[in-house]
């Protein structure tokens, strides 16, 4: 009789449900927003990026100059959009990745693992060339 | 206001509403009106693609900010 219950317990259990983590939500919104910061930080490096490009054939193209006196001549002639290209933005572009990266860092558990760095790989890279723009503007 | 008025597709923001749509239009506007601006002041193919190259990032840039703050 006692084991006719318990059987019968058993076929009216129900199915334990597995929520969706609250965290697991956060993690994908937050890739996604990272993907979508990197498009838009993309079309904003790009500038100068080409800009850079531009004067480094000019470098090659006319004898005596370097890719530093005309950046050097570009500032001097246009002043504030080679502080908005060069300096602004890169520095925001840093600021913007580097938060991203964070936010990824910390919701996924603080990983140790080279997953991370496939997740975030874009990003680094977007922080790598603009510390090069910063550091081809100062020199 | 009713968002979103753009969705990611890759590198691109594509439209998904008509203000997105009409955003996108003006940014062709603008971009034909430099390249027919900057055509008529330059002296040579390379020097108006170069310039053009410059002005189409620009629009580039912004129509992505734009497009990244109204997508979601």
């Amino acid at each position: 009789m006692e084991k006719q219950n318990f059987e019968k317990k058993l076929t009216e259990m129900e199915k334990p449900e597995i929520y969706p983590l609250k965290h697991e939500d956060m993690l994908a919104n937050a890739i996604i927003n990272a993907k979508d910061k990197s498009v838009v930080s993309w079309w904003w490096l790009s500038i100068p990026l080409f800009i850079i490009a531009m004067l480094l054939m000019k470098s090659v193209y006319m004898p005596g100059t370097t890719l530093i006196s005309n950046i050097h001549e570009l500032a001097s002639r246009e002043k504030y959009m080679s502080l908005i290209y060069f300096l602004i933005s890169p520095i925001v572009l840093i600021v913007v990745n580097a938060f991203s990266i964070r936010k990824i860092y910390y919701l996924t558990g603080s990983p140790k693992s080279m997953n991370f760095l496939e997740t975030v790989w874009l990003n680094i890279l977007i922080i790598a060339l603009s510390v090069l723009i910063l550091l081809i503007y100062s020199l | 206001m009713k968002f979103p008025w753009f969705k990611r597709n890759g590198i691109f923001f594509i439209p998904v509403s008509i203000i997105g749509w009409i955003i996108l239009l003006a940014g062709f506007v603008f971009a034909i009106y430099s390249f027919l601006d900057i055509d008529g002041r330059s002296h040579s193919v390379s020097d108006t693609l170069m310039n053009f190259v410059f002005i189409l990032l620009i629009i580039g840039a912004v129509y992505s900010l734009i497009a990244y703050l109204t997508s979601r």
